[in-house]
């Protein structure tokens, strides 16, 4: 009989195995993941600009420019022989090569979300139809190309405002817990201050002095949101550092950044994992009732909040109202799946409802 | 040859309570109350009291750790490691160059073997810890020593490859023992050790640790409230009651001729395996007794 040796499950893995068997969540977490990689290459598959261009020889990749950030993605239509002023328009390029040697290969779906009536063929308030799948909003706009762009952008104000969210709460927090005393103190009141700021009231006052953007309304939110993590970091450092082996840790002359980061860090950190999920819902929520408001993004940005104020404006052009809805619902639904996964698998108390 | 190690002079841990609306110091708990020893090397030092008499907080202060739990402490007097050479260290006044020799010199065992390890850490990673900062060993030299210390706490190499929680309370308090000797301690606090164990398994760890201070000539401050573990395991005993140490001295002649009231009450409080039977014969050895006469 050959003798195995059998190599310990770290607990992070036994979690992650756990996450895994709790199938919503898991699938929730394969389909978002999955999404939002596929909406960082969105310019490929909706998009009014060629993937690939044969014209008189030569080849040419409009759509990839638009992925690559270093690259021009400006394409005059003279470049293509078409005779209109301004940007090359790919989609009558296709139909007047019908019977030529040039050729062009569109994306799956061949509108963006800037071009409104200014372009001949749009139209305005159009149906859902087999052109435009959700129909086209107040100014011509693709709505399904507008709702899968502010999809990207809305997951990705979320996940950068939680990250920043957690890095700040997480240090300041932990700082507090590890070093007690004034520092602590004095921490505690200014957060006590702080959290008393009227935050939907200061990004009103500023986005009527300037056009609120991406970072800046990343960092007004980022100024109030760390403050609920300290709660969590303080105590959990709090109840950490006096466990026996952070003592022997001092005991065995191990300095402080190694303690918080090797010792406490790491088992201190479950409330805040299993917060993150709903920490994204939380941002993305913020975004859409900005938007929805009128003090979110600048005005061409596809959102999901502007689609829904256009639609309740006009609220007999259904298509506008259901689909931001329903994509919010979705989303919103996936991500909470993967937070009830994620804090079931943290959970040390082994209950099987979500089976 | 009397050869004192550890000499501990007027030592005295006060923690100061605080309260009313502007949490001004109220009041003071001295847990530790001019406190003098003279551990002698080599020698297992039993200090035993109730709880509360300070006992866990003097070896605390030892391993100087309480400022961090408690940054309102005041620890007062002196902690002198080697007193007797010109190499002396002043554990309360330490100066950064004996930083290292006094943390890899003096070690503790804690109470509670579930919360003294790092749930996160491999056992190995674990015991090679204070290895890491206190030696300057290759990796090589590191695993072996590993491997060899498992090995004397009587665990096996394969073993390191495993987290805490997936071992007993008494292989736990090995793995916690194992750690406390890897960088070659001379003075090892062990603050009741065993009180979190099984009776089994406390006859088990003690006698462990007794052989390991017979093989690399430890002096053990063995911190209990367990009498009976304390007559077992120390040759000196140090009674503490409300901070001070009322007697010091031989374990069997403080056993055998207690001197203050406080210990004779502790003594008393042993409990007798056989009560029932212990009263029978008293009365059978009277009745004895008054037949001979």
């Amino acid at each position: 009989m050959t003798q195995q040796i059998i190599k310990s499950e770290s607990i992070n893995h036994k979690r992650w195995r756990k996450f895994k068997s709790l199938k919503r969540g898991y699938y929730s977490f394969i389909l978002i993941i999955t999404l939002y990689i596929l909406s960082l290459f969105l310019p490929l598959f909706i998009n009014s600009k060629a993937l690939v261009v044969q014209y008189e020889g030569d080849y040419y990749f409009p759509a990839f420019s638009e992925v690559i950030p270093w690259v021009s993605t400006y394409y005059d239509g003279n470049m293509f022989g078409q005779d209109i002023p301004g940007a090359a328009n790919f989609r009558q390029l296709q139909k007047s090569w019908d019977d030529s040697d040039n050729w062009l290969i569109m994306p799956i779906y061949p509108f963006n979300t800037f071009e409104d009536i200014t372009n001949n063929e749009n139209r305005m308030y159009e149906p859902p139809s087999t052109t435009h799948w959700l129909g086209t909003d107040n100014t011509g706009r693709d709505v399904l190309a507008r709702m899968c762009y502010a999809f990207n952008i809305s997951i990705s104000f979320a996940f950068v405002l939680t990250v920043l969210n957690f890095i700040i709460g997480i240090s300041i927090g932990g700082a507090m817990g590890y070093f007690g005393g004034k520092f602590d103190l004095f921490f505690q009141r200014f957060i006590e201050i702080w959290s008393s700021l009227p935050l939907l009231f200061v990004v009103i006052i500023i986005s009527s002095i300037i056009q609120p953007s991406f970072a800046l309304l990343i960092f007004i939110y980022t100024m109030v949101n760390w403050i609920f993590l300290t709660y969590y970091m303080r105590a959990e450092f709090y109840r950490e550092k006096s466990k026996d082996y952070v003592s022997a840790a001092i005991s065995m002359g191990q300095s402080d950044t190694k303690i918080i980061f090797k010792h406490i860090l790491p088992n201190s950190l479950i409330p805040v994992i299993t917060y993150f999920p709903f920490s994204m819902v939380g941002g993305i929520l913020v975004l859409v009732s900005l938007d929805f408001l009128g003090f979110g993004l600048p005005p061409p940005t596809p959102s999901w909040g502007q689609i829904l104020y256009v639609g309740l404006s006009n609220i007999t052009k259904w298509w506008m109202v259901f689909s931001p809805i329903m994509a919010q619902f979705f989303t919103l639904l996936c991500i909470v799946f993967i937070g009830e996964g994620l804090r079931e698998a943290f959970d040390p108390k082994i209950y099987s409802r979500l089976r | 040859m009397s050869d004192t190690i550890l000499q501990i002079k007027k030592l005295n841990v006060v923690f100061p309570v605080f309260g009313g609306i502007f949490q001004h110091e109220v009041s003071q708990v001295h847990a530790v109350n001019n406190v003098d020893l003279d551990i002698i090397s080599g020698k297992t030092i039993g200090i035993v009291g109730e709880s509360g008499s300070g006992k866990s907080t003097l070896g605390k202060a030892i391993i100087n750790v309480l400022k961090f739990t408690a940054p309102d402490v005041r620890v007062n007097g002196d902690i002198i490691l080697y007193p007797q050479t010109d190499n002396a260290i002043n554990v309360l006044k330490i100066k950064p160059s004996q930083v290292k020799l006094y943390r890899s010199d003096v070690q503790m065992i804690f109470q509670d073997p579930y919360s003294s390890l790092n749930p996160r850490m491999l056992v190995g990673d674990i015991i090679k810890e204070p290895l890491n900062i206190n030696t300057s060993l290759s990796t090589m030299e590191k695993q072996d020593r590993v491997a060899w210390l498992l090995n004397k706490v009587g665990l096996n190499n394969e073993q390191a490859n495993r987290y805490p929680h997936e071992f007993s309370g008494g292989q736990r308090q090995r793995i916690a023992i194992a750690r406390a000797l890897a960088t070659n301690p001379k003075v090892v606090i062990a603050d009741e050790p065993v009180s979190a164990l099984d009776v089994s398994i406390q006859a088990q760890v003690i006698n462990l640790m007794m052989d390991l201070q017979e093989e690399f000539n430890l002096t053990i401050l063995f911190i209990a409230h367990d009498l009976s573990v304390v007559k077992h395991i120390s040759t000196e005993i140090a009674v503490m009651y409300l901070g001070e140490v009322v007697e010091y001295g031989n374990t069997e002649l403080v056993f055998s001729d207690p001197q203050h009231d406080y210990t004779k009450t502790l003594l008393e409080s042993i409990p007798h395996p056989d009560p029932v039977g212990r009263e029978k014969r008293k009365e059978e050895r009277l009745k004895l007794e008054r037949f001979s006469m």
